[in-house]
């Protein structure tokens, strides 16, 4: 059975590998189909602008603007036909996986995030029509709702995975769990994914030496790993008193040769004060005394 | 004494040749201008600078002129504190070549600027940790030291020819009135003035020293391979000596020929200025050995490419053309006394010359063509930087205009100094004047 993983996985490898190669950068079937579940509102398209300006403007400018970055292969301008005619899944799915030299957002951007994006794109787009997240529920696929909770004596991190349906809820059995720690720029995921067990159980042994802030909080987010694409989102995000306080002050805190100046070394700053105004006290002590030439007269 | 007066002044007038001769600079001038309003109106874009190689001519040119600055003191300072009387007749040319080239070289960094409009930020935004900064303050202060150790040896020659220069022309009179300061040779202010120049030849030292380590820092304190130097400061100011003496020679032979100066400026002094250059040009060498030889013999990987491109790549041809034709060969020609003749000297000058702006050029832009981390996903003219006829154009604005600093200093002061020479001779010129 194990062996059997390990060719699936190579043969997953080499068909990446491919797919790489392939300029097209396509989509795969099953993702194309995939919507959004709510009607795109205008909250939505402005916070979709504001994380678009963070991290899509760099490369691909501003849309209709045509200002994008001059590099090989070329991000174009997302208010185009090009990105204007792809389906919602494929534009999904291509933020969330991307494709050097465009970064993978999977794990810098929430499945929210990433859909207030296309909400804001489509903005730009003539004539799209959102799918219709009702009549398209059918195949919104199962839900699952994570909790999240620490426990203290074993040092451990449990996740429970509760799988919604109209009967009820019961837990949800080999959910692949994953978890991660907030850090400045997006996430990292912290040891491998692990299933939930029959009761709807994962735990992960909490190392003990990560850094937090000054009260030792860190923010922990679960997720279920889903390559499919085939669930709802199912996360679930705290802020966690489990770290080690750390109260280092910022690098621009303190006085260093890279902070703004009036935070420069004083050693400097005295420096450099000194030296001028010792020459400078020369040079004007020169200028004055020889216009003073002027008033000296042959007696 | 009337034969040194009209020796040494008969060129100040205005006649046909200075007239064509800056007639022709101000064409050139406004030509060249014409390219700096299309670089304002459309941006550094027209320039062949890119992201990786931002800097590119106008910062290698920048260097060039501190550099030929900087002879200004040794010639005037060290030279002149040592008591070497036969440098007297070359101070002036010297404090002249350092007052325009320190003058053109602030220019030089707006002619890089982007958005020149916002030269005030530099100040108002001014870090105390930036070497920038440090820039901007040695260079103001040894520009004004050098205009004062231009003006001051000036001021009793003013008082001389407005007296007794008869040709002088009438609207050059209020000038020379106004400079001379009512000299009259008192004894106070012979102290005063005597102090006063002395104080700034010590203060000009250190003043040149930190104008053209500063600027080397402005290299050095980064990490990237062919900058990332201990010996920058030195190198920079050994090469600073040799680009300058040949300047100051190149100076002396037009001045020469020209205002007719061939009893003042001697073989002697050819020969000597001559010497002069085959000594900083031997310590410029001590250094350009250390320089290549040290990072050459440990070839770390991102100095293995640095080096590679300068002596078998891309810029091999400049590299061995500077360092052996423009350094090597004329520094051993010039150990014989027949090259030092002045014809000769003066064609070797510009041959050191033309290889030191090079140089500049050498350390500038080779190093930025291969940053640590990789050029990728660019088009092609980002990753080689070749200059643009703009560019070549506002590059030559900054020559037009110290060339024209030089000639209205020349043409209408006195090019050697008079009171000084006349002095050296025996005489005292300023006997007539004191009433």
């Amino acid at each position: 059975m194990k062996r059997l993983l390990y060719i699936l996985m190579l043969l997953a490898a080499v068909a990446t590998r491919v797919e790489a190669q392939n300029p097209g950068w396509p989509v795969p079937d099953d993702q194309k189909g995939k919507i959004c579940l709510v009607k795109f509102t205008p909250d939505m398209v402005k916070g979709g602008e504001a994380i678009y300006t963070k991290n899509c403007q760099s490369c691909h400018g501003l849309p209709a603007k045509k200002n994008f970055a001059a590099i090989t292969p070329s991000p174009g301008d997302l208010s185009e036909p090009k990105a204007g005619t792809q389906k919602d899944g494929e534009l999904f799915y291509r933020i969330t996986t991307g494709k050097v030299p465009m970064p993978e957002f999977r794990n810098i951007l929430t499945e929210d995030e990433r859909w207030n994006v296309i909400a804001y794109l489509r903005t730009f787009h003539k004539g799209y029509v959102q799918p219709d997240p009702e009549k398209m529920a059918g195949t919104a696929g199962k839900r699952i709702k994570l909790s999240m909770t620490y426990d203290t004596l074993k040092k451990r991190i449990m996740v429970k995975a509760v799988e919604l349906s109209k009967e009820g809820t019961k837990p949800a059995k080999g959910a692949e769990i994953m978890i991660f720690v907030q850090r400045y720029f997006g996430a990292m995921q912290l040891t491998d994914p692990k299933p939930t067990s029959e009761s709807g159980y994962a735990g992960f042994d909490w190392p003990q030496d990560l850094p937090g802030d000054k009260a030792g909080n860190i923010i922990v987010s679960a997720r279920v790993n889903d390559p499919t694409g085939s669930l709802q989102e199912a996360v679930v995000s705290d802020t966690l008193a489990i770290g080690v306080p750390t109260n280092k002050p910022a690098l621009t805190d303190t006085r260093a040769m890279w902070s703004v100046s009036s935070k420069a070394p004083i050693w400097m700053i005295l420096t450099y004060t000194l030296a001028v105004l010792v020459v400078w006290y020369f040079i004007i002590y020169i200028i004055l005394s020889v216009l003073d030439i002027r008033k000296i007269k042959q007696a | 004494m009337d034969l040194i007066i009209s020796d040494l002044s008969h060129h100040i007038r205005l006649n046909k040749g200075f007239f064509l001769w800056m007639g022709f600079l101000t064409l050139a001038f406004l030509a060249c201008l014409f390219a700096y309003i299309q670089q304002l109106k459309y941006g550094l874009g027209v320039a062949g600078v890119r992201d990786y190689i931002s800097w590119g001519l106008y910062i290698s040119n920048f260097v060039f002129f501190v550099a030929s600055s900087l002879i200004g003191m040794l010639i005037s300072a060290v030279l002149g504190l040592i008591g070497m009387k036969w440098v007297h007749p070359i101070t002036r040319i010297a404090e002249t070549i350092a007052v325009a080239f320190a003058a053109v070289a602030g220019l030089v960094i707006v002619m890089d600027m982007g958005r020149p409009e916002r030269l005030a930020y530099v100040f108002l935004y001014a870090r105390f940790q930036s070497p920038i900064l440090w820039d901007v303050t040695v260079i103001t202060t040894y520009f004004v030291i050098s205009l004062l150790l231009l003006l001051l040896p000036m001021i009793p020659d003013m008082a001389v020819l407005y007296k007794r220069f008869a040709n002088l022309p009438s609207w050059l009179k209020p000038v020379y009135k106004v400079m001379s300061l009512n000299w009259s040779d008192h004894p106070e202010q012979n102290r005063i003035i005597h102090r006063s120049i002395y104080i700034l030849l010590i203060l000009i030292i250190p003043a040149a020293l930190s104008i053209h380590t500063v600027t080397s820092w402005l290299f050095a304190l980064t990490v990237r391979p062919g900058w990332d130097s201990t010996i920058f400061g030195p190198y920079f100011v050994s090469g600073a000596f040799v680009a300058g003496s040949a300047a100051v020679i190149i100076a002396m032979f037009f001045f020469r020929k020209n205002y007719k100066l061939q009893d003042y400026l001697t073989d002697l002094h050819f020969n000597n200025m001559g010497k002069v250059l085959v000594l900083v040009a031997f310590v410029y060498l001590y250094f350009n050995i250390n320089e290549y030889l040290v990072p050459g013999y440990k070839l770390k990987r991102a100095d293995a490419v640095h080096l590679r491109e300068l002596m078998s790549g891309h810029f091999a041809l400049m590299f061995w053309l500077v360092q052996v034709g423009g350094l090597l060969i004329p520094l051993i020609l010039l150990l014989f006394r027949r090259m030092r003749k002045p014809l000769p000297l003066t064609m070797i000058s510009v041959v050191v010359l033309i290889a030191a702006w090079f140089k500049r050029y050498l350390i500038v832009v080779p190093t930025m063509s291969h940053p640590f981390l990789p050029i990728q996903h660019v088009p092609e003219n980002f990753k080689v930087y070749t200059p643009t006829i703009i560019e070549v154009a506002i590059t030559l604005l900054s020559f037009i205009l110290v060339l024209m600093i030089i000639t209205l200093i020349s043409k209408f002061f006195p090019v050697i100094p008079l009171v000084e020479t006349a002095k050296d001779k025996g005489l005292d010129p300023l006997k007539s004047i004191q009433s």
